[in-house]
């Protein structure tokens, strides 16, 4: 398998199939004596904000920090460990309800979206 | 039967997204300054985008990704980064285009004047998606756009020199106004090649759940619907270089000249059409691009998407067309132009479709993604032709911009 080309930036779904972004990053291990191991894969925007530059990296860690709290100023990991299958869509065997990924929409869904009349 | 009701009804669809104010307003300036001399870029434009759309709803059907997945997951996000922010940024003025031209149509109707009521149509707009399913935005309105049909039907009557039209297929030189005559057909291709178009039928394929079955009924759509879409228009370049030369209209530089246009042919009705078509296929389009945007984004960072779902349960996806919709709508609320902003995010459509179009000649052809369906030669010709087209005119726009431009 070749990272790069088939795990790096595929749908990331739940055990619900509940979308919850993209494979943003990964993050391997390295072995002394032995071929680096891929130990997980870091999903939301720090992540992507490295991948364009260490600068924008900085920025948007400490972007982070400020609006979601000090929680917030590393990117959301899921171990590799957790990998259920592998198809279209990745799934690992996590519920994001459990894991900060959806913090930022439950706070939009509670300040806003779930404000406005019809929001269902 | 079933599949035959569904292509009907993806050619009714097709025909809605394709008719909006962009091609209108295009093909009426064409007609008006250069008769049917500029029939030849509404073809050029349709081919084109019969084989996009086609090769859109394949790669839904076989992959299971939208063109907007297909380019993140193939490319990688600092590639992605690049078309997202150009098609965002050209939908963006597109959608203000059609808030504007729904106001238009409004202004027309009530003479109450066109920027008072953009945040209205804005609002009504947000409303349809807000409470709105997929079907209901991609079935009924697009349904109500069958009214542009008055075009063909008014260029009909009008009893052309069927041969002079079938001669405008073929490219010639102007005799006067060169400046101005290539910057309508750059104009007429990026309203004919849009890219929300065929980003929004592979997400519109994946929203339906498209799969290999669908292939003949996708090749069927892409090639009917874009071809009516593209008739429709034929049809308003007729009526416009029969009908405003004429009246003393060759250079339509204010949308007031435009509703003089089915007078001629339909009476009073002929303005009650033009305001019904106007200002249903521009709704129509400010919802699909509305929606377009949401998908966009939404794909392009893995959330939740789909139409379906209720706002509540899809807080970013409906973030987003919120957020778009009333941004797109202030620059009219403002009081810019609609028919320049038309015009002017026209051209710039066309010069960045490299930027859009080129991932389809490496998703097309990766089999990982499609298999043995795989593009054949004249499709892979058909992408090569449109991106040299598209650098053609991302060269030639910017100064027909500044020489041309009306």
């Amino acid at each position: 398998m070749d990272l790069v080309r088939d795990i790096l930036d595929k749908q990331v779904v739940d055990r619900e199939q509940v979308k919850i972004g993209k494979v943003d990053g990964l993050v391997a291990e390295l072995r002394p004596g032995k071929p680096p191991r891929v130990a997980a894969i870091e999903l939301g925007s720090i992540t992507l904000a490295r991948r364009l530059g260490r600068r924008p990296g900085r920025w948007m860690a400490r972007l982070a920090a400020k609006l979601g709290g000090k929680d917030h100023g590393e990117p959301h990991r899921i171990a590799w460990n957790k990998v259920r299958d592998i198809g279209v869509d990745i799934e690992f065997d996590i519920d994001v309800r459990e894991t900060a990924i959806f913090d930022w929409q439950n706070w939009l869904r509670d300040h806003v979206i779930g404000r406005i009349p019809g929001a269902g | 039967m079933k599949k035959l009701l569904e292509i009907a009804l993806g050619i009714v669809t097709s025909i809605g997204g394709f008719l909006e104010i962009g091609s209108m307003a295009t093909a009426a300036q064409a007609g008006a300054a250069f008769h049917f001399q500029l029939v030849w870029a509404v073809v050029l434009g349709t081919i084109c985008i019969i084989f996009l759309v086609e090769m859109a709803g394949r790669f839904a059907a076989i992959s299971h990704h939208t063109i907007a997945d297909g380019i993140r997951e193939r490319f990688g996000f600092n590639v992605f980064l690049w078309p997202l922010l150009a098609i965002l940024l050209i939908n963006f003025m597109v959608m203000s285009a059609e808030i504007g031209g729904v106001a238009i149509a409004l202004e027309l109707a009530t003479g109450i004047g066109f920027q008072w009521w953009a945040l209205l149509v804005a609002l009504l707009a947000w409303l349809f998606l807000w409470k709105g399913t997929f079907g209901l935005i991609e079935k009924g309105v697009s349904m109500l756009g069958l009214v542009t049909l008055c075009f063909v039907a008014g260029a009909v009557m009008l009893k052309p020199d069927w041969g002079q039209v079938a001669a405008g297929a073929v490219p010639t030189l102007p005799a006067h106004d060169r400046a101005n005559y290539w910057f309508m057909a750059v104009s007429i291709l990026g309203a004919s090649i849009s890219p929300y178009l065929f980003m929004f039928y592979s997400s519109g394929a994946i929203e339906d759940q498209w799969d290999r079955s669908y292939l003949g009924a996708n090749r069927a759509i892409a090639f009917l619907g874009m071809t009516f879409g593209g008739t429709i228009s034929i049809g308003v370049l007729i009526v416009a270089a029969l009908v405003l030369p004429a009246h003393g209209i060759d250079q339509v530089d204010d949308y007031h000249q435009l509703p003089l246009m089915l007078i001629p042919v339909f009476g009073f009705w002929g303005f009650v059409l033009f305001v019904a078509s106007l200002g249903i296929a521009c709704f129509g389009a400010a919802l699909e691009v509305g929606l377009q945007q949401a998908y966009l984004v939404a794909q392009g960072f893995g959330w939740t998407w789909g139409e379906d779902q209720k706002p509540r349960d899809n807080p970013g996806f409906s973030t987003v067309y919120t957020l778009s919709l009333f941004l797109s709508a202030l620059p009219i609320a403002f009081g810019l132009d609609p028919l320049k902003l038309t015009i002017f995010s026209m051209a710039l459509t066309a010069a960045s479709l490299p930027l859009s179009v080129i991932p389809f000649l490496f998703l097309l052809n990766d089999e990982r993604y499609v298999g043995k369906h795989r593009n054949g030669m004249i499709s892979n010709a058909a992408v090569v032709f449109i991106i040299a087209l598209g650098f053609v005119l991302a060269v030639v726009t910017i100064p027909l911009q500044i020489f041309g431009g009306t």
